[in-house]
């Protein structure tokens, strides 16, 4: 699903966020990514959404050479995959029903999809009563549920989660991870950067750890420091 | 769907920015107005002067119901005064064929004239020496079955102040849309700023570039279509009101000075164009300066 081939990353400025990086992810797996911050973890989910472009070596995801991709196609690979954020980035002045439609509605979606998936993806993440709150009035994890929402009501092929509990409490993380484990059976690819070790010790899925830009451990059924 | 999102998200950020739109709205307004007026200008002048092509100075226009003795007895005096290099005589017919050859556009003057004989026979004179125009004009001006004399020279004069009221008013209302371009700008820059979160995530679940920047650049088109009409519906007033002024003025010469309906709108709809095209070209700039897709 996502194949990277000794992928360097230079910013303008000098800076070395990856170096030499080569890792593949197949269909449907889950796969944390740690480090410190300034490891690279954000530069690496940039890559796969053609946000930066890498320095050296090349990227296929969902079996397209994503280097080749003209800057019309990249919106059609990034309906492809879906994120999700420390901050959530809801839009403020929509309801959550609105902000989930919003994402089907920008793609072109007609009406008549966006009203039978919007309900049935707010089903999914538990927030069907709160269909017409606005963001301002969710508690965190909801708001990172209605971003789920968004993220997953086109149905990816990929998910990408950028520290999703970041700003949330233990509890309410375990109610996000639930979620994602769940989208994560229906064959979806998640791709999780994360700080939070109790989560990755927990979950024991495979765990792909990047320092100072360069790949250190790739180990199935993982936890987030080294097992001695 | 997609034309409803659309119109949706550019009217609800010309709400938005109100007094910018505003700004931005008068100036289009202001400066496609004057180039409006210089266009009618023009016509106006043209239709004025089309009499005079072809080298006479002096045409005397029959009443179109003078007598026949009535316009040979012109025709005696002009043959009897050799101060003249040439004259010639214009039939009912052949004056009813430049009518329709000159106003082929103009409807409301072609009905007018629906026939020959309501179109007025005529003498044009050119004088050996030009000095001698006025008098040769001011001897005719009371002959019977005359209706009046026009002098090619005062509308060269005319032709020539008017040119440079002309110029003076096209260079104002160039530099006008210049500052309605950069008003537009600046206005579809705010549009886009207030609405970076949209766009943010619009860039992330995959919307096209073309999706994201249309609603944009038809606000800018708005703009300027919507300052175009407003300048149409003022320059459509101000010309029916100088119309009627002239038809009641009493110098003969002004009356000459008349747009038809038809050049009206033909002017109404060089300054949708181009107020379209001025909107066009500001969001334009916005957009590719200052949305980053």
């Amino acid at each position: 699903m996502i194949r990277i081939e000794n992928v360097s990353k230079v910013y303008r400025n000098k800076t070395v966020a990856l170096r030499n990086i080569s890792c593949e992810i197949g269909k449907g797996e889950f796969v944390f990514l740690v480090g410190s911050s300034g490891s690279g973890k954000s530069t690496f989910m940039r890559l796969l959404l053609k946000e930066e472009t890498p320095t050296e070596g090349s990227i296929w995801v969902a079996g397209k050479n994503i280097g080749e991709l003209s800057g019309a196609k990249v919106p059609y690979l990034r309906r492809n995959i879906g994120c999700i954020f420390q901050d959530f980035k809801l839009l403020p002045n929509k309801t959550v029903t609105e902000n989930v439609a919003f994402a089907l509605e920008v793609i072109g979606r007609p009406r008549s999809v966006i009203h039978q998936q919007v309900p049935q993806i707010l089903e999914l993440v538990g927030l069907t009563k709160k269909a017409d709150s606005f963001p301002s009035e969710l508690s965190g994890g909801e708001q990172q549920r209605v971003s789920i929402a968004r993220a997953f009501v086109n149905r990816p092929l990929i998910l990408l989660a950028d520290e999703p509990t970041g700003n949330l409490d233990p509890n309410t993380s375990v109610g996000i991870m639930r979620l994602l484990d769940r989208i994560n059976r229906t064959g979806t690819t998640v791709l999780m950067a994360t700080h939070d070790q109790g989560i990755v010790d927990s979950m024991r899925r495979r765990v792909v750890e990047l320092d100072r830009g360069s790949l250190v451990r790739d180990q199935a059924r993982g936890v987030y420091g080294t097992l001695e | 769907m997609r034309i409803g999102y659309i119109l949706r998200e550019s009217l609800t950020n010309l709400r938005r920015n109100v007094l910018m739109t505003v700004a931005s709205l008068l100036t289009v307004t202001l400066s496609l107005a004057l180039a409006g007026a210089a266009l009618l200008f023009r016509s106006s002048v043209d239709n004025a002067t089309v009499q005079f092509r072809g080298g006479f100075e002096i045409t005397v226009f029959m009443q179109p119901e003078a007598t026949k003795a009535q316009v040979d007895a012109i025709g005696r005096e002009l043959k009897a005064m050799p101060e003249l290099s040439r004259y010639r005589f214009v039939s009912k017919e052949e004056a009813f064929a430049d009518i329709q050859r000159l106003y082929r556009n103009s409807p409301e003057i072609l009905d007018s004239y629906p026939e020959a004989k309501f179109a007025p026979e005529q003498w044009r004179v050119k004088p050996r020496d030009a000095a001698d125009i006025e008098a040769i004009g001011k001897r005719f001006k009371k002959r019977a079955g005359v209706y009046e004399v026009s002098f090619a020279r005062s509308i060269k004069t005319i032709l020539t102040v008017t040119g440079w009221i002309q110029n003076v008013i096209l260079i104002v209302a160039g530099a006008l849309l210049v500052s309605a371009i950069v008003l537009i700008l600046n206005t579809i820059r705010m549009a886009i700023f207030s609405r970076r979160r949209e766009v943010a995530v619009m860039k992330l679940v995959g919307a096209t570039n073309g999706f994201i920047r249309l609603p944009f650049m038809v606000e800018g088109m708005l703009q300027g279509a919507i300052g175009a009409l407003v300048s149409f519906g003022i320059l459509a007033a101000g010309t029916s009101a100088a119309q009627s002024a002239i038809r009641n003025s009493t110098v003969g010469l002004l009356k000459q000075f008349s747009v038809t309906g038809s050049e009206v709108v033909t002017t109404g709809i060089i300054l949708v164009v181009i107020g379209t095209a001025v909107g066009a070209i500001g969001s334009a700039l916005a957009v590719s300066r200052f949305l980053d897709v």
